[in-house]
Parts: structure tokens; sequence; C-alpha cells
């Protein structure tokens, strides 16, 4: 187990370096140079210019500069908004929770309503419902998930007026953020002071449901998919046959014998969900205007705010690798044949 | 001996049966799946929409019609048959926008396809053959692409080249790039153990006629598919991106470029959220209906998979 480890962990450390060499190259496929781009029109002096080059350490080889870059990064100095002067770090940390929050209660939507819907059309195959089942997770596979955001929110928010359109919660409300996960946050807040914030919590469920299903939406297809077609070629094996030979009730060969090896392939593609939700979380944050990751990246783009474009970029793909890395060792763990391959 | 064999083979008169053709084999397999024939008739009338833009489409996808601002839709209450599906907010016909976005979404579909596929296989293909430095130099390079999610490497390649139709392809095409080599490179090392492989090798074949002529035309039936289905995912990008601002500039129609300002009239306009939503949904889902159909006509053994 701990050379399998080791052998992942091998793997990891190549592609971080990999991927920081991308994120110090992405700031260099700028046309022109940086400090045209930052400084504008002041940056037409060619004296500033020279001093800003190298004030940045722009003139250097740039061997040197990424050398430089790397170093930064080790000591933890991931540079600071050319915008709000706040160091990337900080409004990293301040601002994942929120796309933490939204990303687990999507994939938790995902995945109690994925594995229910594959579990029972794999049951019923060849139903209508397996058949609607199966028709929907194709719609759902295919959907482009901005529009389905705005559909959502013209239906349930305008024409019904269920939920809100957009935020993370009413303005009304002023909840010191200790965890950043608002739903806690407003909770403990709403138990603290039960007249003064009353309905926190609600509201927070209220503004997390429409966001959490947009980006559940293509896991919750996908996942729907791997658990049917897993699901079957599980009660095929002949140990499930056994099982029902010998009298054990179909819950229990469903959901004990069959369900639980059916499910090893079903984690892996989950695992794989978690950059399919970074990505979807860029979309789904811009529509409902959730101040999270996605947005921050998208408005600092906007702004041409490089430094968080690049190092925000590197953060999201540590995370993206170190989840693949951790699903893997799960899955290693689950299945020694994955373990004991070469 | 052929008295004994007139009972299992067909009387001497008729003529000896033939295998199908390998096209109507393919056909027949393809055309067993229904929602893969329906997603072949949506897409080839798209196609057809899309090139015959100018003829199609009822009115010019930028003219205003400044006294039909917002107009519904033909069945709906105040709706007009001049304008089918309507009109936006700068007085533009829909479905003219629609009809000439189909040109847009298509053309950048195709064309990343393309700009992914190529340079995908041949790489695969080195990273099969070179299995001791090149390759998994290749392999990295490409766990480190993979592990930015899609969008997001999209999104930084436009944000750092600029908007527009070419750098949409450009983001597009490399996002897709990891997926094309690596099913390459999997299914040119399953091939290179065969018997046929070895026996061109000893026969004397080079690298180059091992990699393009013995062993590749063997890749193609996953390569096929998986070139449908992210042809699919190409028009959604294109999309996301339009949406976001990042692709194809307005005036331009793009489906997801009409989508970015219809936030707007959420509350007053369904169909200019509604329509260009639902183009894109239908044709992405035809696509992958199409895709589902060439993989159980072209590949039984990737039938079970989801």
């Amino acid at each position: 187990m701990f050379t399998f480890i080791l052998r992942r962990l091998g793997l990891l450390i190549p592609t971080f370096f990999g991927i920081t060499l991308l994120t110090f190259g992405l700031i260099r496929m700028i046309p022109g140079d940086p400090v045209e781009v930052m400084m504008g029109e002041r940056s037409l002096d060619p004296q500033m210019h020279a001093e800003a080059l190298h004030r940045l350490g722009l003139d250097k080889p740039l061997y040197a500069q990424y050398f430089d870059y790397l170093g930064n990064l080790f000591q933890g100095n991931l540079g600071e908004s050319l915008v709000t002067r706040e160091s990337v770090w900080t409004e990293f940390t301040t601002l994942f929770p929120a796309t933490l929050e939204l990303a687990l209660c999507a994939m938790l939507f995902a995945c109690v309503l994925g594995l229910l819907a594959g579990v029972l059309a794999a049951i019923k195959r060849g139903s209508l419902f397996d058949h609607g089942v199966m028709g929907l997770a194709l719609t759902g596979f295919s959907m482009p998930i901005f529009w389905w955001g705005l559909v959502l929110i013209m239906f349930f928010s305008v024409t019904l007026g269920w939920t809100p359109v957009s935020g993370r919660l009413d303005l009304m409300f002023d909840i010191p953020p200790d965890t950043g996960f608002m739903l806690i946050d407003a909770w403990r807040a709403e138990a603290a002071d039960p007249e003064y914030n009353a309905g926190a919590f609600k509201d927070a469920l209220m503004h997390l449901i429409l966001p959490s299903i947009v980006l559940g939406t293509i896991p919750l297809a996908v996942i729907a998919r791997m658990t049917r077609s897993s699901m079957l070629e599980v009660m095929q094996e002949d140990y499930v046959r056994t099982a029902r030979a010998k009298g054990l009730s179909p819950a229990r060969v469903i959901f004990v014998h069959t369900l639980r090896n059916a499910l090893i392939p079903v984690l892996t593609v989950m695992g794989l969900q978690v950059g399919v939700l970074m990505g979807g979380a860029v979309l789904t944050e811009t529509i409902f205007s959730w101040p999270g990751i996605g947005k921050w990246l998208i408005d600092a783009i906007g702004r041409r705010d490089y430094p968080i474009v690049q190092n925000g970029i590197l953060i999201v793909a540590t995370l993206v690798i170190l989840t693949n890395f951790v699903v893997d060792i799960l899955y290693g763990i689950a299945n020694p044949r994955i373990r004991h391959a070469k | 001996m052929s008295q004994n064999n007139s009972t299992i083979l067909p009387a001497a008169d008729e003529p000896v049966q033939h295998y199908p053709s390998p096209l109507r084999e393919f056909w027949q397999g393809f055309a067993f799946n229904k929602g893969a024939v329906a997603g072949l008739a949506f897409m080839v009338v798209v196609f057809l929409a899309a090139i015959f833009a100018p003829w199609v489409a009822p009115y010019s996808p930028i003219e205003q019609f400044r006294d039909h601002l917002l107009t519904p839709p033909a069945w709906s209450e105040g709706g007009s048959m001049a304008y089918l599906f309507g009109t936006d907010e700068l007085g533009r016909d829909i479905l003219s926008r629609l009809v000439h976005g189909a040109r847009m979404s298509l053309f950048i579909g195709v064309v990343s396809v393309l700009a992914s596929l190529v340079p995908g296989v041949i790489l695969g293909l080195v990273a099969a053959f070179s299995p001791k430095v090149l390759g998994p130099a290749i392999m990295r390079l490409m766990d480190v692409m993979m592990a930015l999610p899609a969008l997001l490497l999209a999104v930084a390649i436009v944000a750092i080249l600029g908007p527009g139709l070419i750098n949409t392809i450009i983001a597009i095409a490399v996002v897709a790039l990891p997926g094309y080599v690596r099913l390459t490179r999997a299914s040119a090392l399953t091939e290179l153990n065969r018997d046929y492989v070895t026996a061109s090798r000893v026969a004397g074949a080079g690298k180059l006629r091992l990699m393009f002529v013995t062993v590749l035309p063997n890749c193609m039936a996953p390569l096929i598919v998986h070139a449908t289905m992210s042809f699919s995912s190409a028009i959604l990008e294109a999309a996301a991106l339009g949406f976001l601002g990042l692709g194809v500039q307005p005036p331009t129609p793009e489906w997801g470029t009409m989508l970015a300002s219809a936030r707007d009239y959420i509350e007053r306009a369904w169909w200019v959220v509604t329509m260009p939503g639902l183009t894109i949904l239908f044709s992405v889902l035809a696509i992958n209906l199409m895709g589902d159909g060439l993989r159980d006509a072209l590949d039984p053994k990737l039938k079970r998979a989801a």
C-alpha cells in the first residue's frame, strides 16, 4: 500500500511542475508585454517602462524568471491582485468556502438522485422508466448549463417566486462569516439570536437550491448512466445468481451484493467530476452572482488582473490533481487488483 | 460429403450468400438505434440550414426592425407570422439569427474537432510507438492539461489571446487535445500486441508505415465516436464562451452570444432566453444520440460503457 501511494505521488510531482510551467507561460503568451497591459498609457514612457520591467523581474532571462516564480510559490507568495492589492491567497481562502459549499451540495444532489435513478433503471431494464431515465440523463448530459440556470430562474424565481434570483443570503441578514459555509454560519447565527436572525438558515438554503441543481445536472446524468451500466454488468455475475438462488431477498441481493461492487467504477467517475464541477462553477457562479472562485476568476479576467488569473488557475489545478490523487488512493484501497497492478 | 452439407448449405441453384458490405453493415447497426437516426435527421436539417443560411433565413441576422422590439413568437399572444420565433431587444428576427448562428457554431465545432483530432492522433501514435522517453513526456504533458478544468483552460486561453472566432477555436481545440492523445495511445497499444502488427514489422514495414497504415485504421472506431462526442462538447464550450462574452463578438450571431444579453429580459421576454438555449440543447442532444448510435454500430465492445 505504501509503495502504491509513493508511486502515485511520484506521478503527481511532475504534473504539478508542469502546471507551474503552464501558468508561468500563460502570462508570457499575452501579446505585447505584461507591463503594457498592466500600466496602460503610462507604460509609453520608456524609462517608466524599463523600471516597471525591472521591478517585476521581467528583464531577466526566462529561466531566471521561472525560478523566481517557483521560489515565490514555495515561500507561499502567490502575488497580489493588481486591483485590490489583496494577496491572491487571502482572496482565494475567503471565497473558496462559497464554491466548496455549492460544489458539495451539487454533488450531494447528483449522487443521491443519480444512484437512485441508475439502480432503479437497471432493475427495471427495458421498461418505460428505464428509457425515460436514460433519455433524461442524455438530455442532462447535453445541457448548456448556463441556459439551464436562466430557465430555472425564469420559472422558479420570476414566475413562481419560490426562490431568490441570486447571491447567497438576503441582504437583510448580517451573518459573521465564521466558517465561510453559509448554511452553517446562518444556522449558528439563528441559534445564537433566534429573533434577530429568524429565518436565516432557510434563506441560505433557498439560495443554494437552484445553483446546486444547475451545477449538479451534468454529474447527475453521468452518475445515473454509469450506475445503470455498472449495475447491469454486476447483475450478470455468478455470485449474484448464487445469492439469488440461495433465497436472499431481492432487496438484499441488489443493495448488498450488487450495488457494493457496482459502486467502484461509479466512485472513479465521481472523482473525475471534480474538474467538471470547477468548470461548471465558473458558469453557475456567473449566472447566480455566487461569490465564489469561478466568478472571481472570470471577474479577474475581465479586469485583466493577471496575478489572480495566473495563480488562481494554479490553485484550482492543484486542487483537481490532489483530489484525483485521493480518489486514486481510495480506489487502490477498495480494489487490490489496482493496487498491485504495475 | 456434398450430400451431408446440402442440409445445412442453401440449395446449389440459389446464389451464394454474401456478407453485407461494411457500409451496409454499419448502417444496419446505426439504424437499429432509433434515437441515433432521429439525431442524424435533426443534424442534417441544421447543417442544411447553416449552409443555405442566406436563403433559408427570412431576414438578415443583423437587420434591426425598430418598430418590432421584443415581438413574441408567432404562436403566442401579440406575435406575428412575420417573426416566427419573435424578435430580440434590438428588433432582430430570432429565427434568422439562429439560422445564421448555426453556421458559426457548426464551423467552430468542425474546425476545432479537426484541429485537435489531427495533432491528437499523431501525438498519441508517437506516444504509443516510443515508450521510452517521448511517450511518457507527451503523456505527462497531457496530464497537466487534463488537470485544468476544460472550461477554465478555454477561458484562460481566450483571456490571454483575446476574444474572437479564431481564438475560440484554438481554445476549444487545445482543451480537447488530451482526450484524443490518450484514446489513440490506448487503442494503439492494444493493437501493437496483435499478430498482424508483428507480421507487418517482420515483413520490414517502417515505423511511419506501421503507425499510419497498419495500426491507425484499426483504431478508427473509438476515435470516430470520440470525435462525435467532442463535436458536441465543442458546440457547448463555444456557446459557454460566447455566454461569458469571451467568444465570437456581437453583432455576429452565435448561439451562446445570443444568450449573454438574454439575462436582462428574463422577466418580460421568455422567448429571447428560450429559443437559443433550446437550439443549443437539441443540437448537442442530437449529436450525442448520433454518437451513441455510432458506438453501437462501430464498436460493439464499447456498448456497455457509459
